[in-house]
This record gives C-alpha cells, structure tokens and sequence, in this order.
C-alpha cells in the first residue's frame, strides 16, 4: 500500500528508452501497486470468517456479498496493471498514477515526524488519558511546525485542550478518555477541578 | 391547499416567537460551526445536542435539532472548500470543485455559490415538504429494497464521473471501499466477517472514521511538510466580492441538483451523501463543461450543494408522515420526539398540526436564515485561517481523534482513523485518488443490505430488479451512466484502433 | 403535554430532595457520573430506554448518568466495551434479547458470566402485525393461506437467528411456511409491510406503536402464553395450534460482573423506584413494555436461559 515512487517516475519519459535494463525495470514500479492490490484481493476470501459460521437460513449467505466485491476488485486492479504496462512498455505513456506535484519542496521528515507524532497520539490516549495526551501533542506539534515562543505553545496547548475538555466532556457528556491508574485519578481530579464532574 | 396555507402561517407566528426563533438560531450555528469543524460531523452534533433538549418543549426540541440539522449539511462545505476537508461526507464534492476555486484564489466566490445553491436546495425542499408531503410520503413507500438498490448502484456509478481519465484506478479505490465496508457483522445472517477474532473489529468499519482519517490527517501533515500557509490569497478583500452573474450562472445546476435531492432525500436509507454524489455525477453528464470539471467549474460545486441541502426536507417527508426515519440525523429527530411522548406519523398531522406546521415553518426559515449564519460562520473561518498553520493542524488532528471516538465512543475507531489516516496520506502522495474509497465505504454497505433483502424478498430471484418498473428504469440510467462518462475512453481506443490501421 | 411536563419536573424536584435526605450519610457511591452505554443507535427501542432511565435514575443516585451510544454488532460492541471498563460501578449497560440471541448464534465473544444483570426493567411478547390494506386481515386467513401456499407470504424480521427466525421456524414446523425476509434497518423494516412489499412483520408492539394507533398495522397473533392485557381481541398462536412462547423480548440494565454488590444493591433500589415512578410507568405504557422489574439470580437466570432457548432451536 505504501509504494513510494520516485519522483522522476511520474514524469515518465515519452520515449521508449533503450537504455540499461535497470531503468526499464525500474520504469515498470508503478505496476507494482495495482498487482499487489490484485494478489491481495485474491487472497482476502480466505480470511472472511475467523471462526466458521453455522449454516444458517436461506439464500446467498453472508460470505457471497464480500467475494463478489473482492473477485471484482482483483478484475480492476489486474485490469489497471494491463493498462499500465501496456502503457509504460509499448504506448511509451506515463502511468496512470501521478503525484501531486503542486508544492516545490516536500519535507519528507518533517512529514514522517508528523505521522509518527498522530499515530503516537492515538495509542497514547487510551493510557494516558485525553487531557494529557492532548496537551503533549498539542506543544509537540506546535514546536514541530515552526513556533518558537513557549508561552505561545503553552497557551495553545493549554487552554486549548481545557476548551475542548469543556466543549466535549462538560457540555456534550462524551465519556473521553481519562486514561489508565495514576493518570485515571489525575484525570478526575482534574475534571473536578474544572468543574466538569 | 388553503388549509395548508393557514396552518403554515400559524406554523410561522409560532416560529417567529422569540424563544422558537432563538432556538432556530441557536441551533444552526451549533450545526454549522460543528459541520464546519473537521472532524465533528452533524449527526454527531445531533447525538450530543440530544440531551439538551430534554428540559425543552416538543416542538422546541425539533426546531434546535432540525436548525443543527439544516446548519450542519451546509457547514460541512465551508471545510471542504477552505481547507479540502470535509466536515461531513456529503461534503465530499465540494472539495472536487470547490477547493479548486479556492486554490485560485477564488474562496469568497466559492462559499458564495456553495451558499446559494444549499439555501435554494434547502428552501425548496422545505416548501415541498410543507405542500406535497402526502404525495411524497406515497412515493417513498412504493419503494422497496430494489428501487434502493438500484438507487444506491446509480450512486455507486456516480463515483465513475470524479474520474478523470484513470476509471480502472477509480474503480479499484471504490471496491477497496466496499470491501472495506463488508468488514463486521453482516445485515442478514449476523455473522461476523474480517473480524480476525478481534471483538473491536466485529462492529465493522464506519465510514466517517475513514473520511476523517483519509482526509484530515493527509491534508495536515501535508500542512507540516510544506509550511505551506493556509491563507486563501483570495480572503485578503472585505466583502464578500461576488458578483450576481455569478450566481445567476448555476441557476440550471442548482435547480438540477435540488430535484434531485428532494427525490433522493425522500428514500428511507438514501441521505445527503449518496444525493450530493449522484448530482455531481448528473451535472457533469449534462454540462457543457463537463472536460473542465475536476479544476474548479462552479456547476460542479453548486448542483451537489443544492442536492445535499435538498435532501434534508426530504427526509423529514418520511419521518413526519409515515414515523420512518430515513437516516442517521433524522433517527436522533425520532428519539427527541419518542422522549417528548410524541409519535410521528399520520396521526400526528390529525392530532396535532400546529406542531407539524411549526417544523416545517422553522426549516423554511432555518434555510433563509443560513445565509447570514453562513456567512458569519465562514468570515470567522478565514479569520482562522490566519493562526500559524501549526496551531490549526494540531486543533484539527484533536477535532478528528474526538470526532472518530464521539462516532460510537469508541477507541478503536480512533485508531482506525489514524490508520487511514496513514494510509490516506500515502495514497495522496502517489496520487491514488481517496474520495472513490470514501464512497465505497458509505455506499457498500447499504448495496449489500438492499442487494440480500431484495433477493430474500423474492425468494432468491434475480429478475426482481429488472421486473420492477421503477428498479428497472434506475438501473438502466446506470447502465446509460457508465456508458456515457467512459464514452470517451471508449471512442479514443476505437480511434485510436482505426487511426493504427490506417 | 405541558402538564406532562410540569409533573416531571415536580417529580423531579420531590425526588431530588427524597434522594438528598435518603442519601445524606448513607454512602459514597456514586460521587461522580456513571456512564449510561447504549448497546444501539439513536432512535431505538433500546435507546429510548436508556434515555429515559438516565433521565429518571439521576434524581434517584444523585449524579447525571450521560448516555453514550456504542453501536454495532448487534448490540455486542457497547458490552464489549461494558467488559473491558473498569467494574467500579461507574458504567452501566443496556443488554437486550437480541444481543443475548446474537450470542447464541454465534456472535461476539461476550458471555453471560460477564455481566451482572441489575433489573430487567421491560419485557413484551412479539406478535405478527399485518398491513391494514392487506388480504389477510386475520391469523387464522393468513395461516391458512400459509399453509395453501408454502413460503408466498412474506415476514419481515431482525434477522436470520434471531427469535424472530427462530419463531418462524417453530411455525414451519407446524406447516406453516412463511418466508423470513430480514431488514436490518428497523425504519426499512416498518416501511415494507405498509408500503405493502411484505405480507407481515414480526414485531413487538412498542416499536411500531405509532402505526398501529395509526391503523396501518394490524396486530393478529401473539406468540405468549396468554393474551396481552393491552390487545384482548388479539388470540395467542397456543389458541390458534401453535405453542410458542418464552422468546419475549426483554430489556434488561447490566453492569460489569464483579461490581462491588453494594453498588450493585444501591442501583437496584434506585432502579426499581424508578421503575415504580409515574414517569416510567407512562413511558413503558406507551410502548407495551410494563412489567414487575426482575432482579438478582432471577435475573441473571432470564439470560442464561434465553440464550439456551435460541441456541437449542437454532442447533435442531
């Protein structure tokens, strides 16, 4: 699924190069996507029931719905592969994927830092509870994207996760997070405090 | 017709009571801005405003849920277009169309008409619903499973139009969506599927934990890497700066799009999201610019706008009428009315119209109020815009994380979310187009129900969908679809066949 | 209705000041808010449920009770999350017949040891309700034509192994064929009778209350034991041949098993006082639901035993 291509792919060459053989191949990556979707698809129907079901009433059964779905999917994705190779190898044309390419400069980085910090932030939360983890991710984030000030950064983190501490567990009662021991009693007190609970 | 005219005027004075009228305001800028915030949808906004109205009068109660409900279908957009995350999937088209304009420059141009067309689509449905209920409510009981399968085929078709000229890619991204949205119980059997012996896994996955995920967590990180500011360039002048010809322009888009959200709106099941869809999919069919669409075609953004709002006094029709509530929005109507001891249906119209006559005077006033609430909404919006783009991103990432737990508080859908959001993220960097997938999502799920139900209905015949009038006459506009937007894929390799030959 | 209003409000009053006396010194819990978890969507049966316990039960505790609606699975997602909460009395469930059949048939990994069932607190028997416009306007005539012609008439149910199915197929054994046609969502599943795409729905009268005052649906046989107090004319399938009886659908109040018992014992009183409320009483009335709360062992005996029902029938 994440299959990066090289940037130089999507500008493919209009010309059939007759270059060396790695630069052919390498021309022939983005295929990869639509085969591995179309060898997955094929390979999902087995993993439809963890347990097997009792036979059950009439009809088609539960599973026959998914099966047509995936048994078409592979028909696309195979069928996108085709066209791509078809393509890339004879037409001499770009893939059927390209890029956006709408900024200059892309900081991959900066971007992968940003993933990790989300991602880090979701399994965190069950743990440490909302309030924390928001405020954590908030600074983090804040300092990652370019702001210096701390007393911005702490005002933004603060009493924006105290507005939406308010907003979501004061006035719309959602049951968010307060996270695992030390940090469950740290939450209470802190909605008590807040007036919250 | 008369009597009609007569209770929808007492329907009115009793709106325009400062309490009611309050209400209805109140109402649509919590369901605005709440649409408008990404991650937070309206029917989100619906559930946690529930509560609140239980200290309220009846009538009350519905006039608070349906101003959030009408405010919310149109907040949605006022993200889509500013920032290319919709706030509720309806909104999905606005970002093909809308956020284009706004890439130009053109944001004040774009909310204008995006404005316009919900208000009209809106307002016109809500008229509908006040004088030809009875007629509509008729119309959505001779449908059965087949018509909407059919139906939600024609929107599944739809999706095909977003392509520009990749529809192997687009249809790959769509079933992916519909597998992915076979994951969990199934509708008939309750069996659970792709579960991998994970309970969490066994409820399925939601379709607005996938659209927060493929779309806000992308488009933030994107934000991150190329510092790039948020600022429309466009948001610099005061005013709104349209021009009426502008307006004046979609007025055949706009009218297309709310006939078809009034017709798509009354389905029980259908909603906003499948309405929006097949507009965009119709207006770039019928427009003349239809090789334009995709970089920012005002027709484009106005006939789902139109559709979307359309749909929301379409919806009401089967639930005030008959008691059936076609969708989620109007199901939490449903549970305000039930604690309040009031039971829609055709007794409530014997029993206690000026109730009825209220709602449906407070929708018509809802959606001519939107245009100031719009308005004021989006102002504050691109005053937003103007805090560092690293403030923004991090509000929107914890927007999302509360709005994917809030969709059934739940931390699993959290992490699904994010792990979309991953995914969502790599796909639009090589370019694999999302929306596609959302749409397989949202639609899968209801073709399969729909798809099963006919077929137990019949006793598993497969003619039944061909054999009904109405089925059969949605199906074949399908089939006409496809053929008509892969027309020219099709006559280029024909050419370009004939042209080798040559 | 503002009549209704005002003695709710006044009720509420009275027993916020009952509860306060009652309360002062007594005990601790609760001292903050107990999470209400609805195992279903807005809008349903089993919602209205929660919401009107939670709105009726915070006078009675003292602290608000939010409803927070987890949805999916057919009920099992919210007891999922019910489990794996911590058992300190600070989140209470809605567990209806229909998750307990959905175990039964195979669902979900929740059990009934892992719940402790506070109060059954509604409970009713299902009927066939048949469309006012349609032919059989009776169960002997649609029975009959059942038998005539096996598997023409149409039932719109829940589900496939459900009691609704299970239902069914206690009535094919007796030779009376209908066809099961499932509508998992429950507006689609009123709408199909009326519009008249099926013959009949099984149904229990508090959902579809609205359409049978209307008279659009017709109630013509209940499958209990004896008739409901609410429908004399309405004969029981055992009057007309058929026995079929124990599968009511019930709803019951559950919290975590392994909840300290004086919790469990301070929620019940609060409970069943509730349940004895005009409030209350107004509400199941409304949606043919009333019934003596059902506690303790006896309680817990009502699931294990359901699920034993439907999983027998569905095994044969």
């Amino acid at each position: 699924m994440t299959l990066v291509l090289d940037t130089e792919e999507n500008e493919a060459p209009r010309e059939r190069s007759r270059g060396g053989r790695r630069p052919e191949l390498r021309r022939l990556a983005p295929v990869l996507l639509p085969v591995c979707i179309c060898v997955l698809a094929l390979w999902a129907p087995a993993f439809v029931f963890h347990t097997e079901p009792r036979a059950m009433g009439t009809g088609l059964g539960p599973a026959a719905w998914p099966r047509g779905i995936l048994a078409l999917l592979a028909l696309m994705a195979l069928a996108w592969a085709l066209r791509d190779l078809w393509a890339i190898a004879v037409a001499g044309r770009g893939p059927s994927l390209t890029a956006a390419h709408e900024e200059e400069s892309y900081a991959w980085g900066k971007a992968a830092l940003g993933l990790g910090l989300i991602v880090a932030y979701g399994a965190l939360l069950p743990w440490i509870g909302f309030a924390t983890a928001t405020v954590a991710f908030m600074s983090i984030w804040c300092l990652a994207g370019g702001l210096r000030n701390p007393l911005a950064i702490g005002g933004v983190a603060l009493c924006g996760t105290v507005g939406l501490l308010w907003m979501f567990m004061g006035l719309a009662l959602m049951p968010l997070s307060r996270g695992q021991g030390v940090f469950n009693d740290f939450s209470i007190a802190l909605l008590r405090f807040l007036g919250i609970y | 017709m008369m009597d009609t005219l007569q209770l929808l005027g007492g329907g009115f004075g009793a709106a325009f009571h400062l309490a009611a009228f309050t209400t209805i305001v109140v109402g649509l800028l919590v369901g605005v801005v709440a649409g408008a915030l990404p991650g937070i949808s309206f029917v989100n906004a619906m559930a946690m405003a529930l509560p609140f109205t239980y200290v309220m009068e009846p009538t009350q109660s519905m006039l608070f849920l349906g101003g959030i409900y009408v405010g919310g279908v149109f907040g949605g957009s006022i993200s889509a277009i500013m920032i290319n995350v919709p706030g509720t999937p309806a909104s999905l088209p606005a970002t093909w169309e809308g956020y284009k304009l706004t890439q130009q420059g053109q944001v004040k141009r774009a909310l204008a008409i995006a404005l316009t067309a919900s208000a009209t689509g809106g307002l016109v449905s809500a008229l509908v619903l006040s004088f030809l209920s009875a007629p509509f409510a008729s119309f959505a009981l001779s449908f059965s499973q087949p018509e909407f399968f059919a139906a939600t085929l024609l929107g599944l078709v739809s999706v095909i139009a977003i392509a520009k000229d990749q529809p192997f890619v687009t249809m790959v991204s769509l079933f992916l969506g519909i597998a992915i949205g076979t994951v969990g119980v199934d509708p008939l059997y309750g069996q659970a599927r792709f579960s991998f012996g994970i309970s969490e896994m066994e409820s399925g996955i939601r379709f607005v934990v996938v659209m927060i995920g493929l779309f806000a967590v992308g488009e933030v990180v994107d934000l991150l890497a190329t510092n790039r500011s948020l600022r429309p360039s466009g948001t610099r002048a005061r005013g709104l700066g349209v021009k009426f010809s502008d307006l004046w322009g979609v007025k055949w888009a706009i009218a297309r799009g709310t006939a078809l959200g009034c017709m798509i709106g009354v389905i029980p099941g259908a909603g906003a999201t499948p309405g929006a869809v097949i507009a965009y999919g119709v207006e770039k069919q019928v427009s003349r610019r239809r090789d334009e669409f995709g970089t920012g075609v005002p027709e484009g953004l106005a006939a789902p706008e139109a559709a979307k709002n359309a749909t929301t006094g379409a919806a009401m029709v089967p639930l005030l009428t008959l008691g059936i509530p076609g969708s989620a929005a109007t199901a939490i109507m449903l549970a305000a009315m039930m604690l309040h001891g009031v039971t829609p249906g055709p007794l409530l119209f014997i029993m206690d119209p000026s109730m009825v006559y209220t709602i449906f005077a407070a929708m018509i006033i809802a959606n001519v109020l939107m245009i100031v609430c719009g308005i004021g909404v989006a102002q504050a919006f691109s005053t937003l815009m103007r805090t560092p783009p690293a403030v923004l991103g991090a509000f929107i990432i914890v927007l999302s994380v509360v709005g994917a737990y809030g969709v059934r508080n739940n931390i699993f859908d959290v992490y699904v979310c994010l792990a979309f959001g991953v995914v969502g993220w790599a796909m639009k960097r090589i370019g694999f187009p999302t929306a596609p997938l959302v749409l397989g999502v949202i639609l899968g799920p209801l073709a399969e129900r729909y798809f099963l139900t006919s077929l137990a209905n019949s006793r598993q015949d497969w003619t039944v969908f061909f054999t009904r009038p109405i089925s059969a006459t949605i199906l074949g506009l399908a089939a006409l679809f496809i053929l008509w937007s892969l027309w020219p894929n099709i006559s280029g390799l024909l050419r370009g066949r004939h042209a080798r030959k040559a | 209705m503002k009549t209704k209003k005002l003695t709710t409000i006044t009720g509420l009053a009275c027993s916020v000041a009952l509860g306060a006396a009652t309360l002062a010194g007594a005990q601790e819990y609760p001292d903050r808010p107990i999470e209400m978890i609805v195992t279903f969507g807005p809008g349903g049966g089993a919602d209205l449920m929660g919401r009107t316990a939670s709105q009726l039960l915070e006078p009675r505790l003292g602290v608000p009770l939010p409803v927070s609606n987890v949805a999916g699975a057919s009920g099992n997602a919210g007891l999922t999350q019910l489990r794996t909460n911590p058992a300190d009395g600070y989140s209470m469930a809605t567990l209806i017949s229909l998750t307990v059949a959905s175990w039964a048939s195979g669902l979900g990994d929740n059990a009934p040891e892992d719940f402790d069932v506070v109060a059954v607190v509604q409970s009713s028997p299902s009927f066939l309700f048949v469309p006012a416009n349609g032919p059989h306007q009776t169960a002997e005539a649609l029975f009959e034509e059942a038998r005539a012609n096996p598997g023409t008439l149409t039932v719109a149910t829940s589900g496939y192994g459900t009691q609704d199915d299970v239902t069914l197929k206690l009535l094919g054994e007796a030779e009376i064929l209908m066809e099961n046609v499932p509508f998992q969502a429950p507006a689609e599943r009123y709408a199909s009778p009326i519009g008249g795409h099926t013959s009949a729905i099984y149904e229990e009268p508090g959902d579809v209350a609205q359409f049978v005052r209307a008279g659009q649906l017709v109630p013509v046989v209940v499958f209990d034991t004896e008739r409901h107090p609410e429908f004399p004319d309405v004969p029981t399938s055992a009057e007309l041949g058929v026995e079929i009886s124990g599968l009511d659908n019930f709803r019951t109040l559950s919290v975590k098993a392994g909840t300290d018992p004086e919790m469990v014992a301070r929620l019940e009183e609060a409970i069943v006082d509730m349940v004895a409320s005009p409030e209350w009483q107004e509400f199941c009335s409304q949606t043919y639901s009333c019934i003596e709360p059902v506690t303790g062992d006896e309680a817990q005996q009502m699931i294990v035993d359901f699920r034993e029902t439907i999983a027998a029938r569905l095994g044969s």
